[in-house]
Parts: structure tokens; sequence; C-alpha cells
């Protein structure tokens, strides 16, 4: 019995950190969003009604189904670039070790930061993307990169997603490469395997572990995307590039309607628990 | 206990204040006071304007409000409503300098009755347009348009220049640039723009859709720049400045940016025009000085508020800097009678509204908002306009059915 109190005494800040920082505002947002409240006034308790007008708000949807499709969009592009990358850089030698630091230094630069400074590259009157494609001649006036068509928003966006976070996952592969012991690459060099059969038959499945893990964080990530779509298109054209986290924002904070944009994070926070436990039975069936 | 212009209690005063507002008025506003009562100074925090209302509102739920806030005077009744402000009618309400302070101010201000607040500055729409241009274009300088039909065809003759040179400029994705700008347009033609509340009908009248009709026109003739479409409030302020737009709505702050970046710019100030020849009206937009419930000093946020109405500010603050003074009575000053285009700008006043719902950020302000979307559709897509309306009516009549 002693020791089963000398063990909770160890684990009981962490426990306390849980119980405070997830516990608690987990709870407090379920209570949430069981009530209509704006924060200058009194909540008022209507069951589920925040949740039926989440199913039914056609924006809900607009914004959970672009959600959806930018991380489509998104993820393939890094997970397969940052393994490109890595599998260029992860050789030791000065030049690749350069290239390994100037790919991930974006990765340092806050995300509001970097969205602004897109935003600014993008602008259609002051950008420098516009001045050199003019200048290029490429195109013969400026571009309307943001806020006019969903796709070109979107895609501009991803460029500077891509910019700023493909260094984190070409980082891990980078490790995870090296991880793998010099007997094995040499034997398949000894069996006379190609470069592109070493790639897909030796490094590929030693390294399927940091992939799975690298695309759960992208996946998190993405469906997550607020700050870049918040500065470089505040949800424009016509809120099409409105993200769920934005419509979250949107609804609990300009609007005031605290329990509403609690029962919308609810169903975010589900749908991320879906996509993670997928991930996980996905990660056991690699390593079974 | 009376207010004065000075101290009650000493103490340092906290103030709340947006970020995207007059911030050069209020910072001078707020160190004019300072430097009378040292004793009391003003500790200003700016908070970012797309920020302000849930900022404030979680002071509130917090307990953690400053002494006194500037306040975005279109956002003043949804506080009201809630009870979240301190009534100061007892304390202000006889005072003889509410009497000529801005009426849109003291409207929204107002509560049941009860007034929440005074106006901290006053910012009011107008029609700037280039008298280069103008003379360049062949038409008077002297003579801006009176009248929609009349601006489509001046605009139609400054663009003819060629160049980078546009007759008119639209702000196509920023809300409240377009309230500021385009719903005066709206209401000098006989229109009503947002539903006050539950079973208010919004964009009433034929002007909604002359106007709409008239802004998509200056798009398909080209007398708009395209890279406008963009705008979301961001370079607004600079456009006018940069002497490549012939005719913009725009504010009396732009007066001062104007000139500080195209000093050699020759332009003058018209009053915004609606569909026939000398109908006119103005957006009087601005800053309210409220006292949040919870706040430690409200006896020296209403001396504040004296302070800031009293006829030396008005003039030797205000009116010295070219600004609009927040009291009509004060209009006629030295400062102002050396430049014209302030006494153009001021006549806005007179012919100026404040919209009143306790949605308007739902309805009008906001980038997701049914205003923007009805606009945007408008200005930049081929749909029936009659559609357009129908669906931002519907949008808007049911948002104001929750408030």
């Amino acid at each position: 019995m002693r020791h089963r109190w000398t063990g909770l005494a160890y684990v009981a800040p962490a426990l306390a950190f849980v119980l405070v920082f997830t516990v608690y505002p987990l709870g407090r947002m379920i209570w949430l969003s069981l009530h209509e409240w704006s924060l200058i006034a009194e909540p008022h308790f209507i069951g589920l009604e925040n949740f039926r007008t989440a199913f039914s708000d056609r924006q809900f949807w607009v914004s959970f189904l672009f959600t959806l499709e930018y991380t489509a969009l998104i993820t393939p592009v890094l997970i397969v670039g940052g393994y490109l990358l890595a599998l260029l850089t992860a050789s030791a030698s000065r030049v690749r070790a350069i290239a390994r630091t100037i790919i991930f230094v974006p990765v340092v630069i806050g995300l509001g930061v970097s969205s602004l400074l897109w935003y600014w590259l993008f602008s259609t009157d002051f950008g420098v993307i516009n001045r050199i494609l003019l200048d290029l001649g490429v195109v013969d006036q400026p571009v309307l990169w943001l806020g006019v068509d969903a796709g070109t928003s979107n895609s501009a966006i991803s460029v500077s997603v891509v910019w700023k976070v493909i260094g984190f996952g070409m980082i891990l592969f980078v490790g995870a490469i090296q991880a793998i012991p010099t007997e094995i690459t040499e034997a398949s060099l000894v069996d006379g395997a190609g470069y592109l059969q070493r790639v897909g038959r030796v490094i590929l499945p030693l390294t399927m572990r940091t992939v799975l893990l690298v695309t759960l964080v992208s996946v998190i990530g993405s469906l997550l995307a607020f700050d870049q779509f918040y500065i470089m298109t505040a949800g424009q054209p016509q809120n099409e590039t409105a993200t769920s986290v934005f419509f979250v924002y949107l609804n609990s904070f300009p609007y005031l309607k605290l329990g509403y944009g609690a029962a919308l994070s609810l169903i975010l926070a589900a749908t991320i628990l879906a996509f993670t436990v997928v991930q996980l039975v996905l990660t056991r069936r690699s390593e079974a | 206990m009376p207010a004065t212009t000075g101290c009650a209690a000493d103490g340092e005063l906290t103030m709340w204040e947006r970020s995207g507002g007059n911030k050069d008025m209020v910072d001078m506003l707020v160190a004019a006071w300072n430097a009378k009562n040292p004793r009391c100074a003003v500790k200003l925090t700016y908070i970012p304007h797309t920020e302000m209302v849930g900022k404030i509102a979680q002071g509130i739920a917090s307990g953690q409000v400053p002494d006194l806030m500037g306040m975005d005077l279109i956002y003043a009744p949804q506080f009201e409503k809630a009870g979240q402000l301190v009534d100061l009618t007892d304390r202000v309400g006889a005072w003889p300098e509410l009497a000529t302070a801005s009426k849109g101010h003291i409207t929204v201000a107002t509560y049941d009755q009860r007034l929440y607040g005074v106006p901290l500055y006053a910012d009011v729409s107008a029609l700037f347009y280039n008298k280069d241009l103008f003379k360049r274009a062949g038409l008077d300088p002297a003579k801006p348009p009176t009248s929609l039909p009349e601006l489509r065809a001046y605009a139609d003759k400054i663009t003819a220049l060629g160049g980078d040179v546009k007759g008119y400029y639209l702000p196509g994705n920023c809300a409240g640039c377009n309230i500021f700008t385009v719903g005066p347009l709206m209401w000098a033609s006989g229109a009503k723009i947002e539903a006050a509340g539950p079973g208010d009908e919004p964009l009433v009248g034929d002007g909604v859709k002359q106007v709409l009709q008239f802004e998509r026109d200056m798009v398909a003739a080209g007398n708009v720049h395209d890279g406008d479409r963009t705008e979301n409030g961001e370079t607004f302020h600079l456009q006018f400045g940069s002497g490549k737009v012939g005719m913009m709505g725009t504010g009396n702050f732009n007066i001062t940016l104007a000139r500080q970046q195209n000093p050699g710019m020759d332009f003058g100030i018209a009053l915004l025009p609606g569909m026939t020849a000398g109908s006119s009206a103005s957006f009087i937009g601005g800053d309210l000085v409220v006292v949040p419930k919870g706040s430690k000093r409200v006896n020296d946020a209403v001396n504040f508020m004296k302070f800031l109405l009293s006829d030396e500010v008005q003039v030797e603050v205000y009116a010295k800097a070219l600004n609009l003074t927040t009291r009509s009575d004060m209009v006629d000053n030295r400062y102002f009678k050396a430049e014209p285009l302030v006494q153009d700008v001021a006549k806005a006043l007179l012919v100026g509204r404040t919209p009143y719902t306790l949605t308007f950020f739902e309805q009008i302000n906001s980038p997701q908002g049914p205003w923007l979307k009805m606009l945007q559709r408008a200005y930049y897509t081929g749909d029936d306009l009659d559609t357009v309306i129908a669906d931002a009516k519907k949008e808007m009549s049911a948002i104001a059915a929750k408030s």
C-alpha cells in the first residue's frame, strides 16, 4: 500500500497538470457546448441545440469540406516532398548539411509571421511575385492571388505552408534514414540493388513508422489550419477558404457565440480523433 | 460629485482602444489629458481592431476591465443591452455640451433612454476627387458629381485618360469599407440597409438594386482597378493618395493622409450622392468613450469625457489636427476656416447616419457576412440582382431574428 502512495506522489505533478490543462478544459468545453453564451451575458442551457444547428449549418459543411480538401491537397506534398528532400540531403556532406539547414529554417518562424510575409509577396499591387511575373512577361497584368478565386487562393496558401513546414518532415525523415544500420545498406549493395531498388525495398520499409508519424502530424496540422487562412484570405472569396477552425473562431469571438463555437470544436476534435485512430491502426499493421 | 476636466483621484487610469481606428487622434487626446493631469495619466492599450469585440467580452467575462474604453460606436448597443457598460445618464445627461454632440454617436450611446457614452472621435464618409485628373479629363474641378449617373459619366472620362489611372475606386473585399462608402449611396437613393432587430426588414427600397447595378456597371466598364477586388481594408486608406484614382468614397481621416502621401496632389471633397441630383448621405462612424462595468475609476472616466467635450480640446486638439470636432457648435473655428476641405467634409455630419442594430458585425462588418457576399456577387458575377438581394435579405433577417 505504501508503494502505491509513493508511486502516486511521483506522478501527482503530471497528473495535476493533465487535470488542470486537459481534463478540466475539455469538461468545461462540453458544458459550454450545451449552452448559449455570448460572454457578455449569462449562459443559458439549450441541450444539444448547438450540435443540431451545426449539422444544419451550410457554412459549417462548406468549411469542413474545404478543410478536408486542403488536407488532402497538402499532406501528400508534405510527405513526398519532405521524403525526397531527406533522400537528397541525408548523407553526410557539408553542402547537404547547409541545404538541410536552409530548408529547415522556415520551420522556426511563427506561422503567423510567415503568413504575413507571403500575404505581402502575393499582394496584387505591392507583391514581389507579381512584379517578377510581369517583368518576365509570364503575365500581362497582376494576378489576383488571394481572396478572389478559391482554387488560386488555396494554391497560393499551400505554397506558403509547404515552404514553412516541409523542413519539419524532412528532418524527421533524415533522422530515420540515418538510423538505418549501415550493414543493411551495404548488404543491399552487395546484392546488386540499384538506388531506386534500395529506396523502395530497403529504406522506405525501414522508415515507414516515421512516414506514418509525419502523415499523422501533417493531417492534424492541416485539419487545424487557421493562421494562414485568417491572415491571407480571411475566408474569401465568399467563405470558400474558411477552414473549420476559422469558423470556430468566427463564431466564438467576433460573433460572440461561445457555446456554438464549443460545439463546433468538439465536432472537429472528434474528427481528428477518428483520423488519429485510423493512423494508429495503420501504424500497428505496418509493424506486424 | 460634479465633473471637472481634472483628476478626481490620484493614480493611473487604464484605457483600451482599437488599433484600427483613428490612432493618431486618440494619441493626441490622451497626450493632452496627460499633460494637464499628470497625477491621473491615462495609460492607453491598443487592441487590434478585428479582435476588439472578443477581447472586450473576454475582459468583461473575466472581470479584467480597464477604467475606460474607446469603442467602435457601431458595437455599443450590443454591450449596452447586455448591461456591461456603466449607465452615465445621471452623471453626464445634463451637460450642455451634449446638446451639440454628434447625433450619430449619441444615438448608439443610448439604450432604453439611458446614456452610456460620449463621442471620442468622428469619422464621416465623403467623396474625394482628384482635381488634377479632373482637369486632365476636361472636367470642371469646381463641379464634383451630384448624382450617380453623373459620377459614372465623370469616371468614364477619367478612365479614358489611360495608363494606370481609373475613374473610381471600389474596395472589393472589405465589408467595413463598403458600408462606409457604398452604404451611403444606397441611403442617398432612399434605401435602408440593415435589420435593426427581429422582424425588421433589411435591404428595403429601389436604391439597393440601383446602387448595386451602378457598381456592377462601373466594374464592367473598367472604371475600377482589377487589384481593388482583393482590397480587404489593409491598403484602403492609401488608395486615394496614390493619385491613380479619380473619385473615391473615403473618410475625413484621408485629408491629412493623402497630403502626407502625395503633397503635390490637388483634391476636393463632395458629399456621396444618390441616384437623383442633389441627394446625398454619409456614414457617421468613429468611436465612443464608455465605462465598462467593473471600472474602479468611474469619476475620472467621466472627467475625461468632460475634458474631451470641452471647448478648448474641441478646438485646440481636434480642430488643430484637422480632425472633425465631435460638437457641431465647434465647427466654426480658426483652424477649419483656414482649411476648406475640412469645412467641406464637415457638411457630411448633417446628412450622415449611424446604423443601430445589435448584430452589426454579423450582418455587415464580417468578411463572412451577407453584406459583403451580396456586394461581391453584384460587383463580380452576372447573378440576377433580385436573387442576390433576396438571398442577402434572408440571411440578414435570420441573423437579426436571433438578436
